[in-house]
């Protein structure tokens, strides 16, 4: 081994990074911006998750865990009737509430055991096991404290929760499985798309292209139809394929699934072919994959919820289409939800207007970048 | 020295000027090529050849001066539709056949009732279903142009079209060329070789991205006084340059 020839190697290697600024800043500015993130998704303080309290006990320890539980800090909603609460946890106000019933504070001094009934919202587990935390701990201190000191041994803590969608039969691919199909679509779509334009201009096509009475537009409108036919059928594949092979749970229509699939691949393809734009080489079309997926992967509430997340975070969160459609995915796929549903109708229409968006972005884009 | 059919331009360059940053690549060119001519664009490397062509299929919007085409001022999408246009490289999906190239560049630019015809024409018909990527490159740079004529444009622009072409295919895609224009198409060729230049109706001799002279070759040589056309070149640029 010849140290001088290696070494012409390793510099030559050297130099011409330092001519590919982009390569760089990706290198050294991707890991700081994903680190990043992940830090203010674990340890950012996000809102306590809202939790209600409905006190039905006549007895004093009704009183005094109630008044307890809206003091403690993970519970910020105050008292209310049970009607009220099972309609905010519904569209969504509440995380959870905790019932006392009627026989608390009797069932407290007979049996030494409370029964709180927690009701969650069910389709976050994390939410919901943050929710029966805050509940128990805030009960056992206060219930200890309260009874403690009028002599009566400390009662043990069962609280019955109840979901209102999903629940325990339901394990972790079907919670993350809705919003994964779609990022799995999404992702392959948008790199195949973004490749193949570049090559487009690579090879010199491209020009030809431009040199004939093809609009910019009819360019761009081309290309979307074919590779969404080709994304229909990858969706028909794995919506198939969760559903049916590995049997992710879904409570909603699976047609709706495919629409909202449909829609997520077209953004992808009009997003790829609008980046391709900005790329020389298929190296630096590659390097959007980390730019493009790795923020929405973190923020587009598919592991993490956007509500759990810092203000300026869930800001970042509303604005990127695979926030829509996973969220879309979630609701059909675990509450049910359908079309008369007007989270998912907004959920439809900000990844329809992003499509456009992209389509316009990519067509007045492409003249200029004729190779 | 065939005569323009009837005066008529097929292009007509006035005041072209064009920069990319810095770098001025077209210095105000003036130029007239008329209907049913071989027009020969000649320089070296970088003197703005290429840029002139991507001028009259409206690639390149100039930063001042006026491309008129077939009687219609650029930018005009409609017109593009009876221009042909060879790039350089042999600008071809490597992963298509030759007939699906030819297929797909005929719908683009109107029509697909030629295609028999263009492969016939660069002798390519026994070649049809040939993936591309696994032709040579004489038979690319065949399938290449087939691709620029099928919708039998009235204008060909060929840039550069027998770079790394062995002699006896450059000697037939002139003869081909040549065919074409006995048919009324207009050919305006970049070259940077002499004796392709020789073949030309009309040339126009480029550097710098100004046009230095124009005329028949022995027009060009009675103003040079000199009976090379490489030594013409040579004078002319240096009366350019001083």
């Amino acid at each position: 081994m010849n140290a001088h020839r290696v070494l012409a190697i390793t510099r030559r290697l050297l130099q011409q990074f330092r001519r590919d600024r982009r390569t760089l800043g990706l290198l050294f500015g991707a890991p700081l911006v994903i680190l990043g993130l992940l830090y203010f998704l674990f340890r950012g303080s996000g809102p306590n998750p809202a939790i209600g309290v409905v006190n039905l006990d006549q007895g004093p320890l009704g009183a005094a865990v109630a008044s307890r539980l809206e003091a403690s800090s993970g519970v910020d909603n105050g008292r209310l009737d049970a009607d009220t609460a099972a309609a905010r946890l519904k569209d969504g106000r509440l995380a959870g509430y905790v019932v006392l019933p009627a026989d608390f504070s009797l069932s407290a001094a007979r049996d030494g055991v409370i029964r709180p009934q927690i009701h969650v919202e069910g389709s976050q587990p994390g939410q919901s096991a943050a929710v029966v935390q805050a509940v128990s701990r805030a009960l056992a201190g206060t219930a200890a404290s309260q009874l403690g000191s009028s002599g009566i041994r400390a009662p043990v803590v069962e609280p019955a929760v109840s979901y209102l969608y999903g629940g325990p039969s339901l394990d972790t691919l079907d919670y993350f499985g809705g919003a994964f199909v779609g990022l799995v679509v999404f992702f392959l779509v948008f790199v195949i798309t973004c490749v193949s334009f570049l090559r487009e201009r690579s090879q010199g096509t491209l020009e030809r292209l431009m040199a004939s009475p093809l609009r910019r537009v009819e360019i761009v409108v081309g290309y979307m139809l074919g590779f969404t036919l080709l994304a229909l059928a990858q969706a028909v594949e794995v919506i198939v394929f969760a559903l049916a092979v590995l049997k992710i749970h879904n409570s909603g229509n699976v047609l709706l699934i495919f629409g909202i699939e449909t829609l997520l691949a077209l953004a992808a393809v009009n997003l790829g072919i609008f980046l391709s734009m900005f790329a020389r080489t298929e190296f630096q079309a590659v390097q959007f994959i980390p730019l493009v997926i790795a923020p929405q992967l973190l923020l587009s509430g598919i592991v993490f919820p956007v509500s759990s997340e810092p203000g300026w975070m869930q800001a970042i969160s509303n604005v990127l289409p695979l926030t829509y459609a996973a969220n879309g995915l979630h609701d059909v796929m675990l509450k049910g939800a359908d079309l008369g549903w007007s989270a998912i109708q907004l959920d439809i229409g900000v990844v329809l207007a992003f499509c456009l968006l992209a389509v316009v972005a990519a067509a007045a884009t492409l003249r200029r970048r004729v190779a | 020295m065939r005569e323009a059919s009837d005066g008529a331009l097929a292009v007509e360059v006035d005041g072209v000027v064009k920069n990319f940053g810095r770098i001025r690549a077209l210095d105000g060119v003036q130029l007239a090529v008329r209907q049913g001519e071989v027009f020969g664009l000649l320089g070296p490397n970088g003197s703005g050849k290429t840029t002139l062509i991507r001028c009259m299929v409206g690639l390149v919007v100039p930063d001042a001066g006026t491309v008129t085409v077939l009687g219609r001022r650029l930018p005009d999408l409609g017109v593009l539709s009876r221009v042909g246009y060879m790039t350089q490289a042999a600008a071809l999906y490597p992963d298509l056949s030759v007939l699906e190239n030819l297929r797909f560049f005929a719908a683009i630019s109107g029509g697909d009732r030629h295609v028999n015809e263009a492969l016939e024409f660069v002798e390519l018909a026994d070649r049809r279903h040939s993936v591309v990527a696994t032709l040579s490159g004489g038979m690319r740079t065949r399938a290449s142009l087939a691709c620029a004529i099928v919708h039998r444009p009235e204008l060909l622009l060929l840039d550069e079209p027998t770079v790394g072409i062995d002699p006896l295919l450059r000697a037939q895609l002139w003869g081909r060329f040549r065919e074409m224009t006995e048919s009324g198409t207009t050919i305006i060729v970049s070259s940077h070789v002499m004796d392709e230049a020789a073949r030309c109706d009309r040339l126009g001799l480029i550097l710098f991205g100004r046009l230095l002279a124009e005329g028949s070759v022995a027009e060009l040589l009675s103003i040079a006084r000199t009976d090379r056309l490489e030594d013409a070149f040579l004078k002319l640029s240096q009366v350019e340059s001083r």
